[in-house]
Formats: C-alpha cells, sequence, structure tokens
C-alpha cells in the first residue's frame, strides 16, 4: 500500500488533523526505550503515518534522532508517495522553520510536500490574513488553508492531496542517506524568519492571552494554588473515578467465571478455570480501567497545555534529586498505579532522567499495596486518636508508610544520577519546554490515546502476568489437588525456603504468603488468609489481623514486613512494563534484586533492632 | 557580563553569544529558536522557586532552566 507521511512541529494540531483524516481505525507502533510513536490509519487507498513532532530536522535527544532516522527512512521508501507537513498558521516561525528543513529534506529524496496550513480558524479571529496562493508560491510547494477543529477546507485539502498523491513522481532517489553529506539547514531558518515576518500574525497578539494566563497560572502563590488544587483532582479521581470500573471489570470476570465453572461442575478443570485462567485475568485487566482514567487526565492536561506548566513548577526541587521537572506527574500517578506512571514518564525530554524516574517509579506506594498496609498496620499499630480524632495513629503510619516511599525514591534517584547510568552524549538534555497555548483539549485524540494505552497495557503485560499466574496456581495446586497450600508445593517451597525468612522474624507461612505476592501485592493478604483458615481475607482484614496478634507476629517483625513491600519490586505486571519501557532485561534484573536486597536488609534491621 | 538569567521580567534584550562551551546540538537548537547573536528576547517571568526562566522568543514561549540561561550571553536592548 502507498504510504502518505504527516510530520509537523509539536502542538500544533497535527494529532488532531491525522484523525481527521483517518476516522476512529489507528494502529500505533512503538520503538522500546524511547518515546517515539509512529500512528497509523486508512486514509482512502493511502496509509497515513503520523510521525511525532519535531522541532528541527537537527536533533537534540535520542528519541528525535530515531523520529528523524524513521522520516528519512520514509522518505528513501518508494511507497512514500506525498509527505504533509503540518503548519501551526499561528506560530508560522517555529512552524515554517521545521518545515522549510523537511521541504529541503523531501526535495533531496525527490518527494512531493503539501503544507496544511492548520488552525486557520484562529488567524481569522485575531482579524489576520494569511495569502495562501503567495506562500505557496514562496514555498514552492501547495499550501492548503485548514482547520483541523473546525473542519474548515478539510474537504478541499482530502481531495486535493489525494490528486496531488496521485500526480506525484513516484521515482526514487537511489543514493542511501548515509552517503549524503547533511544538509545545513542555516538557509532555511534565515528564509523561515523572512516568510513568517512577511505572512505570519504579530507575536505580541499571539502571545498576549498566554502571557495573561500564565501570570497567573506561574505565579508563586496562585501558581502554587492550581498547581496543589489540579494534582489533588488528579490523584482523586484515579481512585474515585476508576474504582467503580474496577469493581465492575472484578465482578464482570467473577460472573464469567462462575457461569463457566458451572458448566465444568466442581474438580479440578473449575479450580483451574476459576483461579488461574479467570484469576490471572483479573490480576491484570483490573487495572486497565486505571489506566485508561489516568492516560484520559493526563491528556487532557497535556492537550490544554498544562501539563508543561506543571512541570516548570516542579523543576527545581526535583532537579536536586536529578529528576526533571515532568517526573512530578509519572510519581503522583505512581501512587495509583505504577504501570500508567512508567507510560507516563514517556513525556520526559532527558532520556537519562526518563531512566531513573523509571526506575524509581515502583518505591511509591501504589494502591495494590494498600490492603497489606491495612493489615499490617491494624495489627501492629493500636487504633489510639488524637485532638479529639482529629489524628489518628494508624492513620500517621500509614502516611509514614507514603512518605517513606517518596523518601526512598529520592534518596534512590539522586544516588542514580551521580552512577554513570546512561551516560552518554545525549543523555542529559537540557530542560527547555515549550509552553503552548491554553486550548480546549480535543475529544479525538483522546479517545484514542485512552484506548491506545489500554491495549499497550493488556499486550505488553498481560502475556507475562498471565503466564506467571498459571504457574503459581500449578505449585500451590498440586501435588495434593485440593487447593489447599500447605502441602502444596508452593507451601513445600515456603518450608524450604524458612530460613531465608528466620533472619526477619517470619516462619514458612510468610514465607509463602510473599512469595505469592510476587505476582501481585494484594495477594498476600489471600494468601495469609488461606494460611491462617480465614476465608475471603480481603474483606475480612480484622478478623485475620486478630489471628495474627494471637499467632504473636512481633512488632519488628510486622514493621519489617512492612518496609520489606514499601521497598521491593514485586508486581509482574510492573517488572513486565519496565522491561519494555526500558528495552534492557539487565537493568529491570538488577532492579529487582537491588530493591529485594534494600528491602531484605530494612526488614532484617527492623526484625533485630525494634 | 551580563546573561539571560540575569534579564528582569518584562525586559527584551538582545543576544549577543552563545557559551562555546554549549553541546554542539543544544547550541545549534538555541540558536535555531531563535537565539543567536542580534536576535531579541523578551523575558516574561521566573518560574516558581526561581527554577526556570520564562522567555518569549518569536512567535513562542520558552522555559529555559538556570543552567542554560547562565550561558546565553545578551546585553539590554
Amino acid at each position: 500500500m502507498k504510504r502518505i507521511i504527516l510530520v509537523g512541529k509539536p502542538n500544533s494540531g497535527k494529532s488532531l488533523l491525522f484523525n481527521q483524516l483517518t476516522g476512529l481505525r489507528q494502529k500505533v507502533a512503538n520503538f522500546p526505550g524511547v518515546t517515539v510513536e509512529l500512528k497509523s490509519g486508512k486514509f482512502e487507498q493511502y496509509q497515513l503515518i503520523d510521525f511525532p513532532g519535531a522541532y528541527s530536522m537537527s536533533t537534540l535527544t535520542r528519541d528525535e534522532e530515531i523520529a528523524v532516522e524513521k522520516i528519512n527512512q520514509a522518505l528513501l521508501d518508494e511507497d512514500t508517495a506525498l509527505i504533509i507537513c503540518n503548519l501551526d498558521a499561528t506560530r508560522m516561525q517555529s512552524s515554517l522553520m521545521f518545515g522549510m528543513q523537511m521541504l529541503a529534506m523531501a526535495q533531496r529524496f525527490g518527494k512531493p510536500v503539501v503544507f496544511a496550513l492548520n488552525m486557520i480558524d484562529e488567524v481569522a479571529r485575531f482579524g489576520h490574513q494569511i495569502n495562501v496562493a503567495e506562500l505557496s508560491k514562496d514555498l514552492g510547494a501547495p499550501v492548503y488553508a485548514i482547520s483541523a477543529k473546525t473542519l474548515e477546507g478539510i474537504a478541499e485539502f482530502k481531495t486535493a492531496v489525494l490528486r496531488d498523491a496521485e500526480q506525484a513522481a513516484v521515482e526514487v532517489n537511489a543514493a542511501d542517506t548515509a552517503e549524503l553529506p547533511a544538509l545545513d539547514f542555516s538557509e532555511q531558518v534565515k528564509q523561515s524568519r523572512l516568510l513568517a515576518a512577511k505572512y505570519g500574525i504579530q507575536s505580541t497578539l499571539v502571545l498576549k492571552n498566554q502571557n495573561a494566563i500564565d501570570s497567573f497560572m506561574l505565579s508563586n502563590l496562585s501558581g502554587g494554588i492550581v498547581f496543589l488544587a489540579v494534582m489533588f483532582l488528579l490523584f482523586q479521581s484515579i481512585f474515585t473515578f476508576a474504582t467503580p470500573l474496577m469493581d465492575g471489570v472484578e465482578s464482570l470476570i467473577g460472573s464469567i467465571a462462575s457461569f463457566v465453572t458451572d458448566l465444568t461442575g466442581p474438580g479440578m478443570l473449575a479450580d483451574f478455570l476459576n483461579d488461574a485462567i479467570f484469576g490471572g485475568l483479573g490480576s491484570f485487566l483490573v487495572f486497565v480501567p486505571q489506566i485508561m482514567v489516568l492516560t484520559l487526565i493526563i491528556g487532557m492536561l497535556e492537550d490544554s497545555g498544562y501539563l508543561a506548566r506543571a512541570a516548570l513548577i516542579c523543576h527545581k526541587p526535583l532537579s536536586y534529586f536529578g529528576l526533571s521537572g515532568r517526573s512530578f506527574i509519572p510519581y503522583l500517578s505512581a501512587h495509583a498505579c505504577a504501570i500508567p506512571a512508567i507510560m507516563a514518564a514517556r513525556t520526559i525530554e532527558s532520556p537519562r532522567k526518563r531512566l531513573i524516574t523509571m526506575l524509581t517509579i515502583p518505591l511509591m506506594s501504589c494502591s495494590a499495596r494498600l490492603p497489606v498496609y491495612a493489615l499490617l498496620v491494624a495489627v501492629l499499630i493500636p487504633d489510639t486518636k488524637y485532638l479529639g480524632g482529629l489524628v489518628n495513629l494508624q492513620g500517621v503510619a500509614f502516611f509514614g508508610l507514603y512518605l517513606f516511599g517518596i523518601v526512598t525514591a529520592l534518596v534512590v534517584s539522586l544516588v542514580l544520577s551521580r552512577s554513570s547510568l546512561n551516560d552518554d552524549a545525549k543523555s542529559d538534555m537540557p530542560f527547555i519546554l515549550e509552553l503552548p497555548t491554553y486550548r480546549l483539549p480535543h475529544w479525538k485524540p483522546l479517545i484514542h490515546r485512552v484506548t491506545n494505552s489500554a491495549k499497550q497495557f493488556v499486550y505488553r503485560a498481560g502475556p507475562v502476568i498471565f503466564m506467571v499466574s498459571l504457574g503459581i496456581w500449578v505449585l500451590g495446586y498440586f501435588p495434593t489437588g485440593t487447593g489447599g497450600l500447605q502441602d502444596s508445593y508452593l507451601g513445600m517451597i515456603g518450608h524450604w525456603i524458612e530460613p531465608l525468612f528466620a533472619p526477619l522474624g517470619l516462619d514458612w507461612r510468610y514465607g509463602v504468603a510473599i512469595l505469592m505476592s510476587f505476582l501481585a501485592r494484594e495477594v498476600f493478604v489471600g494468601a495469609l488468609g488461606t494460611l491462617f483458615g480465614i476465608d475471603g481475607a480481603d474483606e475480612n482484614i480484622a478478623g485475620l489481623a486478630a489471628n495474627i496478634q494471637a499467632d504473636g507476629l512481633t512488632f519488628g517483625a510486622g514493621m519489617g514486613i512492612l518496609l520489606f513491600y514499601v521497598v521491593a519490586l514485586q508486581c509482574v505486571a510492573t517488572v513486565a512494563t519496565l522491561k519494555a519501557e526500558t528495552g534492557s532485561t539487565k537493568l529491570v534484573t538488577g532492579l529487582v534484586i537491588g530493591y529485594g536486597a534494600l528491602a531484605y536488609l530494612l526488614a532484617m534491621l527492623c526484625a533485630q533492632l525494634l | 557580563m551580563m546573561t539571560l538569567w540575569d534579564a528582569s521580567g518584562g525586559q527584551t534584550v538582545t543576544v549577543t553569544g552563545l557559551d562555546p562551551a554549549i553541546d554542539l546540538s543544544v547550541s545549534s537548537r538555541l540558536r535555531e529558536m531563535g537565539l543567536d547573536s542580534g536576535d531579541s528576547v523578551l523575558c516574561l517571568r521566573r518560574g516558581p522557586f526561581q527554577g526556570t526562566l520564562v522567555v518569549a522568543i518569536a512567535d513562542c514561549v520558552y522555559s529555559l532552566e538556570q543552567h542554560i540561561a547562565k550561558r546565553i550571553q545578551v546585553k539590554p536592548l
């Protein structure tokens, strides 16, 4: 299939144009370890490929390098019929700088370029008019004035693009990019300035509203209040909006499981379907709503222009720990779930800082740790209230655990930032951030973003979690075949590894529960419930807590388990996502071992000293 | 020598040069953005905690961290 490629600078309405041209069916291809993402969709008889937004063909980061490399490959490809270069009509200079570099590159390979002069509706609102015919003549390529938002000029643009693609000569320059000398784009930069001065809107007019809003959003006081309010709402919505959806997924899978197991009748097959298949499916599908809600909110913040401001506000404090301002959103999101947070780290400009952020995200206390914290805090900390019930000692303990995770993440970030991790020339780029215009987000790109995040999670993390879930079921079910953990292979393993947990003041039952929770942390409560003979332990935490207290768990050993859960990287889904995002098994293995060793050491110190 | 970091809010300055110690890829990006010798820059404000500088360059607004703003030499317009 012949291809048309779509390029342009970020925040220029390119994604919306892509959505308007392709409709709802899209595919996303990712490149591990970098943020580069190629979206493709069908545009009439052509495949339309949306390249990541770029500021220049001279690359600054590894991500840009890969993006430009992919553009070069597309230019060499004989199936590439046409290049659409999207220009922001309100930001002519910066758009044309990239556009003219792209034009020079395309001409080199004999590929035709058409320019989409997007956001023409906003230009009209400023009472400005652009002489499109004249601009087209100056550029030496067709220019079409459009608005992907209001659809102004879109029908004519589609017809013209299809006509231009048909007419385009498909002769390909046989030369390899490697053999050609690098282009010096200084001439294009000069030309873009001249053309912007001739056709563009006066910059003071364009920036007037934006600057007025920024003087409120970026001031120390009002900016700080808005920032805290936005982050509070983000954090709340992850729990409040996602919880009913998560409950829905759980009950749907539960209903299907009981329907299927009713058909099979009791026995090993029913146990297998119920616990291994549906239990395994449920353990990762339950996170999908949370990922979707988080992606939606982050997408709205990004498309509205606020995310760039939030990054700016956080930059200084986080820079002390070798992180970027953009690390804040992933860190905050990680308190709900590490998986979408690791994905959200893609917005961090510096690969080095992105890597450090991703590697420290698992230290934030995610929602899966909540049941573990709830159980052990109930066991260890008295329900004492102070200040007329305003302060609860158990609440303080909860806060302390969250804080311990944050502080550990910052300390680890500081250590990693001083190491030689990802220490190549392009790994530590300075924080240069464009503050885009404030805009109301359009629903179409948001919907695609949300569905793609869910698909990516299911495809990437799903198979790994599912396989591990199967493995644990087999170990926990056999050889007795009754589902009793004590006499299962898992129970035997628990007895074998008991000496490992002895220095932590724990017996084999805790060892098995900890081992099982390497699938997902919340499994700890259910497993302990089974071992202490409490059915439905997830819902009956008070009963299980009383049993554990009566069994004589010491304060030191209990606190040790808590700190172990704050630090240890136990979630298979997180490990799978980290591996996919970093592209390094070695790094992720090292991280699991490193956090495991640190968690073990802390737990041992607690057991011995407290 | 005055640097972009020294400019106060609302002040327009002219770029006189870039520190040669800046990485080549970064300095060429800065030039493309409109931070080449002779270009004028409007300093809008400092970001919270004095962490970054918000500037208007041509038709865009950028936030530059102190580390890089201190390496851009300027003079008042």
